[in-house]
């Protein structure tokens, strides 16, 4: 027998649920409706805008070049995310706090202004808008989330590993290389597709520093303020199930590599 | 424990040489190039601490500090870009012009009224969630049910604020719903209001809230509960006198996070709202795009934003009597 106070939340916990499902349900549906008017009710159904979105050229372009900069800027932030949190992680030094607080400014700085300094930076340091700006700004957004996780995780590490190591005759890097980074690979496999996610879902970047060449958030974004197509569902709908995938694949794999130890 | 010895085994693993590799790790530090190297930069704690730092610092300083000091240089200059054999004045115009023209303070209010009630709103509705998260279910469950909540944030900004669009459309699912029931004649318009933009930021935003509560509520032991109950306190007090003052911190981080991202949400208000709530970033990025040379404006109006979420942010943690700066740690 549950409490009246149990049941409540309970209920409230899965209208919450249907709330951030909904939407996103109805776009799924829309995506498969025999029409050229996106709006309900749905009278016919076709799966030609999905056969349309997957020969129109621009998408596919704007998907394969989000993609590459999203990899691109994924592995650049966990060099230098890692390499920070190594750094400040053992570190005691005057001034540490600061320098913690600096590594992550991005994190919290609104987006928009976030995108538009980093427009005028790129301005100012002669660097065009186009790929190269735009992985740069996507890099400087998620290092101090890799930071954060890769501290968290180093935090938990085994000293006696890396001194056993050091005495059995390994220099530092070695013994970072051979010790320490296996020992962070599950917050750095987990790391890196919070980045992913983040870069590939990106807009405000990518709409401030991008070339010519849209990513396909600011494809999409573009479609929707020119009056919407249904082949919008479509592409949503791809996005969709493309980085809902990715995000379970994921979770699956980082609660598999942290159950080995725990 | 039977992992304790699972746990050796695997650690061990880490460091036993494994075949293949022993050949280019032995190769690599029996090189003397590498050797000379080692002794240059690893020899002691002291030049191991500087290879780390110069270019952690200068990665750090350059380009987290760096965009937002050009930002603030830039608004103070009279033109930008650089026109060919001129050199800018440095002026206040661009700060000025924000306290002249009321087109651009309506904006500004309306950003931080709006993101202050979405914020709390967010946390009105994400608080039950997360003290059914952390206090009512089985911690076996919780994974599960966090994960459910988990998923629809893993899709971007704009296909998210799409899916909001055919929730609330004249054609959209609510308004059919809403007419089939015979609740209303005709369409409501829902959409490019503050409902609709409310709607939107709510649903973006909300995990940010959910998160940090629910890290804060769930580290509290549930004996402090028992012994508030054993000295004779009722459900609702044991909430107002443990739970919340227990939970404060995940309130104001998650309050703090909501805030400064709903504030910095550019396509969903150019998406969602209409002309009687257009944000103050739709003003900045106004500056951006219109041709001609508009920079140091949009960088002051940039700066001006940025301060003001700052102190607001600042304001709100010496309310909650919370110690500045450790919003992330």
């Amino acid at each position: 027998m549950m409490r009246p106070s149990q049941i409540a939340l309970t209920t409230f916990y899965w209208a919450f649920i249907v709330y951030l499902f909904l939407p996103l349900a109805l776009m799924v549906v829309m995506g498969f409706k025999d029409s050229n008017f996106i709006g309900f009710p749905i009278n016919a159904w076709t799966t030609r805008w999905y056969v349309q979105v997957f020969q129109d050229t621009a998408v596919l372009q704007a998907f394969g070049y989000t993609l590459l900069i999203s990899i691109a800027s994924t592995a650049l932030s966990l060099v230098i995310g890692t390499w920070c949190a190594v750094f400040l992680g053992p570190a005691r030094f005057w001034g540490r706090a600061l320098v913690f607080a600096v590594m992550c400014l991005p994190a919290v700085i609104p987006g928009v202004i976030s995108a538009i300094s980093m427009r005028i930076f790129i301005r100012a340091i002669g660097l065009d808008p186009g790929t190269g700006a735009i992985i740069l700004g996507l890099t400087i957004h998620n290092v101090p989330f890799v930071a954060l996780m890769v501290l968290s995780r180093l935090g938990a590490i085994p000293r006696s590993q890396v001194e056993a190591a050091r005495d059995l005759g390994a220099d530092s890097l070695v013994a970072f290389l051979r010790v320490t980074l296996p020992f962070l690979f599950p917050s750095l496999l987990g790391a890196s597709i919070f980045c992913m996610l983040l870069s590939f879902d990106d807009f405000v970047r990518a709409f401030f520093l991008g070339g010519y060449q849209p990513t396909l958030p600011v494809l999409i974004f573009a479609e929707l303020r020119s009056g919407m197509s249904p082949a919008i569902n479509a592409i949503s709908t791809v996005v969709l199930v493309v980085t809902a995938a990715l995000g379970l694949w994921a979770e699956r794999g980082t609660r598999r590599l942290k159950g080995t130890r725990s | 424990m039977a992992t304790t010895s699972e746990r050796t085994g695997n650690d061990a693993a880490l460091i036993r040489p494994q075949d293949g590799t022993r050949g280019f790790w032995t190769r690599l530090t029996g090189n003397p190039a590498y050797q000379r190297a080692s002794d240059l930069l690893l020899s002691s704690d002291r030049r191991r601490f500087w290879l780390l730092a110069v270019p952690a610092l200068i990665w750090m300083f350059g380009t987290h500090l760096g965009p937002i000091l050009t930002m603030i240089r830039i608004s103070f200059l009279d033109s930008y870009p650089p026109t060919a054999g001129r050199v800018p004045d440095v002026t206040l115009e661009n700060y000025l012009l924000f306290f002249q023209a009321p087109n651009y303070i309506t904006p500004f209010v309306r950003t931080f009224v709006y993101s202050t009630c979405y914020t709390l709103l967010t946390l009105s509705l994400m608080y039950p969630i997360a003290y059914f998260l952390a206090k009512k279910l089985r911690p076996s469950r919780q994974m599960l049910f966090l994960l459910l909540l988990l998923v629809p944030f893993w899709v971007g900004e704009i296909v998210r604020t799409y899916a909001i669009m055919i929730l609330l459309g004249n054609r959209g699912f609510l308004n059919i719903v809403l007419m089939g029931l015979g609740l209303t004649s005709r369409p409501i318009p829902f959409m490019y209001t503050g409902f609709s933009l409310g709607m939107g930021l709510v649903y973006l935003t909300s995990l940010y809230m959910l998160l940090p509560l629910y890290a804060s509520l769930e580290k509290i032991p549930r004996n402090y509960l028992e012994a508030a109950a054993d000295l004779g306190a009722g459900s609702w007090t044991r909430f107002r006198r443990v739970t919340l003052p227990l939970s404060k911190d995940g309130i104001a981080s998650g309050c703090v996070l909501v805030f400064l991202i709903s504030t910095g949400y550019y396509a969903t208000p150019v998406l969602l709202g209409g002309p009687s709530t257009t944000v103050f970033a739709e003003t900045i990025a106004g500056f951006f795009h219109v041709a001609g040379d508009k920079w140091p404006e949009g960088a002051a109006f940039s700066t001006i934003m940025l301060l003001a979420s700052l102190v607001t942010v600042g304001l709100f943690l010496r309310l909650l009597g919370r110690r500045r700066g450790s919003l992330l740690g």
